[in-house]
C-alpha cells in the first residue's frame, strides 16, 4: 500500500480576482472533443471547480483528494477510487443517487450532464413521464476535479489563472517548505538575542 | 429608454467584475467597481472588441435567476441555432440582417472579406490555430448564396494606389507629415476624440472595406448590369470596429450606405453552420474577378506591419522605377509595440514607424506634438498582433494558447503571401483595369470622390 499523500490543487483568496477563467479551462480540457475556441464548443461550459464570489471572499473550491474521501466511503456502487493519488469518479458507474454531493464537506462534487460527441447522452433505461407520452431524460452523472491526471501540463486551472492565484499542493513538499520557513525566521529571532 | 449605440457591451447578469477587460483597454472605457458588474463607457470605446476576447465570465447553462439563454441570443442579435457558451463582454450581431438578406431575391448580394479571415475561420470548424483556408472561405461564401464574392484584398492593392500616391505627394510636395494610415478605424476613432489637431496627419483614404463598399455599388453595379440600389453589400470582417465605421453617416459616397452590414469571421462561422454546410468538406473555390482579384500585397494587410510592406513594395517601384530589391520587407515584420525603421528608396531615406496595440502609439503622438518627429510615415494597428488578433476573430478559449493562435494566423498571413504568384499591388491587372475604365489615375476626380473621406473631432 502506498503511503504518499495525494496533491490537491487549492485557490489564494487574496488573489483571485473572479474571472472564471479557471472554470473555462477545466471544461475545455475534459470536452471529449478537440476544443480551441469558442465556436467549437458545442456543448455547455461544464467545470470541476466552482467560483465562489460573495462581499467576504472570492476563490474557485475545488476537490481536495482526501485520504479517507468521504465521497469514496458513501457511494453505493463503488464508482469512487484512488487512481494514482487522485479521488477519481467512474462515469459510467454512476447512479447519480447523489450520496457523494451530501458527503462532501467542501461541496466538490457536482451532479451535471453527461455529453459524448456533442451529444446529450440519454438514459438507457429511465424514461420521463409527461402528460402524454414517455420521453428522454438525461444522464446525470458525479463530476468533480481529477487533478487533470491524463494531461501532460497537469492542472488547467492552474496553468492559465491570469493572477497565479491557483497552485498544486505536494502536502509533503508544503509541510518541509514551512518547517524551513520556521526554523529560519526562529534563527533571526533567537540572532538578535545573541550578543 | 435611452437608445444605447454601443456595439460592444457588458451583460450585466454575467460580468463578475473582475477587470480583465478594464485592463487591456486601451482608451480605459471600462468602468466599474473590482467585484461588481462594469459598464463601457460608449464615447470613448473605440469598438476594438478586445475586452470581447478577453472576458471569461461565462453563463452557466443551468443558472437560475438569470435571463435564459433563448432571450440572451435574441438580445445579442445571435442565430438561434449557435450552440456556443455566451460571456460578459459581446459584441451585437447581425447574422440574421444578412440571413434576411441572403433569403431576398430582389437583392443583388455581394461579398468582401478581409485578409485576416482566412487565416482562422476554419478554426471555428475544428481546424488547427491558424489554418489557411481562402479556397473553402469562398466557397462557403459561394455557398450561402452571395452573387459575387469579391474581395477586401482587392481594394486593400487599391489603398495601397491611392495610399502610396498620397504618401509620395506628401513628402515631395510639403504635405502633412508624419501620414498615418486609416485603415484601422478603432484607430481612427481615437484620432478624433483624443488627439483631433492630429487629424490631418491620417491618410485620406478610406480603409479597404470602405473602398470596397463604394466600388461595389459604382463600379460593381456596372460591371454586373445592376441597379446599385439593388446591391446587399455585406463584409466580413476579424473586426468589431469595422460595424461602427461602416455605420458612419459619411460612408455613402455611392449614393447609398457603401457597407450595408458587416459580420465578424465568428459570426459568419455561425451563419455557416445555420445553413448546415460542411465547411471543411468544402471544394476549394476562386474568388469572383475582378473585384475579387488579389496580391501578396493586398493580404499582408492582416498581420502588423503588412500594410508598411506592401506600400513599400509599390512606393519603392514608384519613385525609383525599379522594383524593390527584395519584395520581403522583413524589418517591416514584428509583434506587438513600436518598430522603427529607415528604408532607402532611390534618393529618399523613408524613415517609418509601425505600431500595433493602440496604447503604444500614445508616446509617438506625443512626440509629434512635441514636434520631435523625424518620421515620415506611420502605420497604426489597434490590435495586439494587427488584425489577425482582432476582436472579431474566434475566441482561443485558453489564455495559454492566445499566443500561439496569433503567431500561427501572422504565419500563415506571409505564406499565403509568399506564395501568390501577384505579390505587389500595383501589378494586379483588375487594379489597372478599374483605373482605366472608371477611376482614370490614383488621386484623380473619381478616386477623390469615391475612396477618400474626411474624419471629425468627437467627443470621447
Amino acid at each position: 500500500m502506498s503511503t504518499k499523500l495525494n496533491c490537491f490543487v487549492v485557490a489564494d483568496p487574496s488573489k483571485c480576482i473572479g474571472c472564471k477563467a479557471c472554470e473555462v479551462a477545466c471544461a475545455v480540457v475534459h470536452c471529449d472533443s478537440e476544443v480551441t475556441t469558442v465556436g467549437t464548443m458545442e456543448i455547455p461550459i461544464i467545470p470541476r471547480l466552482y467560483l465562489v464570489q460573495t462581499a467576504e471572499v472570492t476563490m474557485p473550491i475545488q476537490c481536495r483528494h482526501c485520504e479517507d474521501a468521504p465521497c469514496a466511503n458513501v457511494c453505493p456502487v463503488g464508482a469512487i477510487t484512488q487512481e494514482d493519488n487522485a479521488i477519481i469518479v467512474k462515469e459510467e458507474s454512476c447512479v447519480g443517487c447523489k450520496t457523494c454531493l451530501m458527503a462532501c464537506p467542501f461541496g466538490a462534487i457536482d451532479l451535471v450532464p453527461r455529453y459524448k460527441e456533442g451529444e446529450l447522452m440519454a438514459q438507457i433505461g429511465l424514461k420521463a413521464q409527461t402528460d402524454d407520452e414517455l420521453s428522454e431524460k438525461a444522464q446525470l452523472i458525479a463530476n468533480k476535479c481529477d487533478l487533470c491526471s491524463d494531461r501532460g501540463k497537469g492542472p488547467a486551472c492552474v496553468e492559465v489563472c491570469p493572477q497565479k492565484a491557483l497552485n498544486v499542493i505536494n502536502p509533503a513538499k508544503e509541510k518541509k517548505n514551512r518547517n524551513q520557513e520556521a526554523a529560519l525566521s526562529l534563527l533571526d529571532a533567537v540572532k538578535k538575542f545573541i550578543s | 429608454m435611452s437608445v444605447d449605440l454601443g456595439i460592444i457591451k457588458i451583460d450585466q447578469e454575467l460580468c463578475t467584475g473582475c477587470r480583465r477587460c478594464a485592463e487591456i483597454c486601451p482608451v480605459n472605457a471600462i468602468e466599474g467597481n473590482q467585484g461588481e458588474p462594469q459598464t463601457i463607457n460608449v464615447e470613448r470605446c473605440v469598438v476594438c472588441g478586445q475586452c470581447v476576447q478577453k472576458c471569461s465570465a461565462y453563463a452557466a447553462a443551468f443558472e437560475e435567476g438569470i435571463t435564459s439563454r433563448d432571450v440572451k441570443l435574441v438580445e445579442r442579435g445571435m442565430l438561434t441555432s449557435v450552440k456556443e457558451p455566451l460571456f460578459a463582454a459581446y459584441n451585437v450581431g447581425h447574422a440574421k440582417v444578412v440571413k434576411d438578406g441572403l433569403a431576398n431575391p430582389t437583392l443583388f448580394k455581394v461579398v468582401q472579406s478581409a485578409p485576416a479571415v482566412r487565416v482562422a475561420i476554419a478554426e471555428e470548424f475544428g481546424l488547427p490555430l491558424g489554418s489557411l483556408t481562402p479556397g473553402k472561405m469562398a466557397a462557403a461564401l459561394h455557398s450561402l448564396g452571395f452573387d459575387k464574392v469579391y474581395d477586401t484584398n482587392f481594394t486593400a492593392d487599391l489603398t495601397i494606389m491611392e495610399e502610396g500616391s498620397e504618401l509620395i505627394e506628401r513628402v515631395t510636395k510639403g504635405g502633412t507629415l508624419p501620414m498615418f494610415t486609416s485603415c484601422c478605424p478603432a484607430w481612427v476613432k481615437f484620432v478624433e476624440q483624443a488627439y483631433p489637431e492630429l487629424i490631418p496627419h491620417l491618410s485620406s483614404c478610406k480603409s479597404p472595406q470602405q473602398m470596397a463598399g463604394v466600388v461595389f455599388k459604382t463600379y460593381g453595379a456596372k460591371i454586373n448590369n445592376i441597379e446599385p440600389a439593388r446591391v446587399f453589400s455585406v463584409s466580413i470582417m476579424p473586426c468589431t470596429c469595422k460595424k461602427f465605421e461602416c455605420d458612419r453617416p459619411e460612408m455613402n459616397d455611392s449614393g447609398f450606405k457603401d457597407v450595408d452590414v458587416v459580420l465578424t469571421t465568428r459570426e459568419l462561422a455561425n451563419l455557416i453552420k445555420d445553413a448546415g454546410i460542411d465547411f471543411n468538406s468544402l471544394p476549394e473555390r476562386e474568388f469572383d474577378a475582378p473585384l475579387g482579384t488579389y496580391s501578396g500585397a493586398g493580404t499582408i494587410f492582416g498581420a502588423t506591419g503588412g500594410v508598411m510592406e506592401a506600400a513599400l513594395r509599390t512606393a519603392y517601384e514608384l519613385i525609383t522605377k525599379q522594383p524593390i530589391p527584395d519584395v520581403d520587407v522583413k524589418i517591416a515584420r514584428g509583434g506587438e509595440g513600436v518598430r522603427r525603421t529607415t528604408v532607402q528608396v532611390g534618393d529618399l531615406e523613408l524613415k517609418v514607424v509601425i505600431v500595433s496595440g493602440l496604447k503604444h502609439v500614445v508616446p509617438v503622438l506625443e512626440e509629434i506634438k512635441a514636434g520631435k518627429a523625424d518620421f515620415h510615415f506611420m502605420e497604426v494597428m489597434t490590435c495586439p498582433v494587427g488584425c489577425v488578433s482582432g476582436g472579431g476573430q474566434p475566441k482561443v478559449l485558453l489564455e495559454t494558447e492566445k499566443e500561439t493562435a496569433h503567431q500561427n494566423r501572422t504565419a500563415a498571413t506571409y505564406e499565403h503571401d509568399a506564395k501568390l504568384a501577384l505579390r505587389k499591388s500595383h501589378e494586379n491587372p483588375d487594379i489597372k483595369k478599374i483605373y482605366d475604365e472608371f477611376l482614370g489615375e490614383p488621386l484623380g476626380h473619381e478616386s477623390h470622390h469615391l475612396l477618400h473621406t474626411k474624419y471629425t473631432a468627437r467627443k470621447g
